[in-house]
């Protein structure tokens, strides 16, 4: 009996020094992560929208989306959004901008852990090209009737992406004119 | 001497995947492609010295009942460490190897080799060990990494190198196809150990 106290205390001093250690590399290292990730989603939306400024719109706590306006006119030049769904292993994260018509200028998968060499494959342009020009209604994959070509062995993964988009282009779609409404009905 | 020998083992004496049978899990799944092997063979060397190192150093203070659970203790917290710090500071590398770091923490290479080598030997062995195992690990994922990159997708290392006409094989880059390679290898492996 003594004997298992003991080395349970044993394990319980090793995992607490562990989980210090753990702790503070952490609070070291995630404000210089989020940084960067911050950084990163500039680029991105400058890459999405070029020579523009943007403008953060809260949706609701799971979706926001930025306001794209050229730099020297203010006209609205398009929106960027994150769209995310579980693929196969875990949530799939897309970046994509659309023009005020609400086509795709393009898309950028900015996280995602799907199984490399099939899934993984989502993030390199030969896939990513394709959502250029597409609209809400070609979104889904080939297989079920979209214009999306599947990457093969990852029909999960192609499925998650084009139907997160297809969801949050939706979404941002609706807040947009309902924006517009009331923007309309104040002024009258 | 004992140095050199213990390196070299693990290359194809004791090849930790094809003669030991460890870490079959990366070994299918990661085997895709080459550039892939590689990242996964590279990231795992790295852990795998150091937590041989780690573990060689506390064999004395660890009592024997317990020590698989601080082992995993010990490789899980250094995995997040390494995992944390790459990607706070070497974004581009972690970009390239960060979905294969979480996958080393159950690559029972590590654990098997802490368990079986680490804590019987020293410092400087264990880390001859770590090396070995690691390089072997990472060659024989290439191999097979190899065989399906080019079957299933017609590409070497993202470089094209059959005909643009061939029709990819496409079972050889799915699960099937790593069972199949793997099994194939290990066959061959085994009619040539027969021979000497």
């Amino acid at each position: 009996m003594k004997l298992y106290l003991k080395l349970g205390f044993i394990l319980l001093v090793v995992t607490v020094i562990a989980t210090g250690i753990l702790a503070y590399v952490n609070s070291i290292t995630a404000p210089q992560i989020e940084a960067l990730k911050q950084e990163e989603a500039i680029k991105s939306r400058e890459e999405l929208i070029p020579d523009s400024i943007f403008e953060e719109v809260e949706v609701s706590p799971d979706f926001s989306y930025f306001i794209a306006r050229n730099k020297d006119t203010e006209e609205i030049q398009g929106y960027t959004f994150i769209a995310s769904q579980r693929g196969y292993s875990d949530n799939v994260k897309t970046m994509a901008g659309v023009d005020p018509d609400f086509k795709l200028t393009g898309i950028k998968v900015v996280e995602q852990s799907e199984t490399p060499g099939l899934g993984a494959n989502c993030t390199g342009p030969d896939f990513t090209k394709q959502f250029q020009g597409k609209t809400m209604e070609d979104l889904m994959a080939d297989k079920d009737g979209g214009k999306i070509k599947s990457l093969s062995g990852a029909t999960i993964t192609t499925r998650a992406i084009a139907s997160s988009l297809k969801q949050a282009i939706q979404t941002l779609q609706q807040h947009v004119q309902q924006q517009a409404q009331t923007i309309q009905e104040d002024a009258q | 001497m004992k140095f050199f020998s213990e390196l070299t083992k693990g290359i194809i004496k004791e090849n930790p995947i094809f003669v030991i049978v460890l870490g079959m899990c990366p070994t299918l799944a990661v085997s895709t492609s080459v550039d892939n092997a590689l990242g996964m063979g590279l990231a795992a060397t790295f852990v795998l010295i150091c937590s041989n190192m780690m573990i060689s150093l506390i064999k004395g203070i660890v009592p024997a009942q317990i020590r698989i659970p601080i082992y995993i203790v010990v490789i899980a917290a250094f995995v997040s460490i390494i995992n944390m710090a790459m990607e706070a500071y070497l974004p581009d590398l972690h970009k390239a190897l960060g979905i294969f770091i979480p996958l080393i923490v159950v690559n029972c290479i590590i654990l098997g080799r802490a368990e079986a080598f680490a804590s019987k030997n020293n410092v400087l062995n264990s880390m001859a060990d770590g090396l070995g195992m690691g390089l072997g690990f990472t060659l024989s994922l290439s191999v097979v990494a190899t065989i399906r990159e080019i079957l299933g997708n017609g590409t070497w290392l993202k470089m094209q190198v059959l005909p643009s006409t061939y029709d990819p094989m496409l079972v050889a880059i799915l699960a099937p196809g790593a069972f199949i390679t793997l099994g194939l290898l290990m066959a061959v492996m085994n009619i040539i150990k027969e021979k000497n």
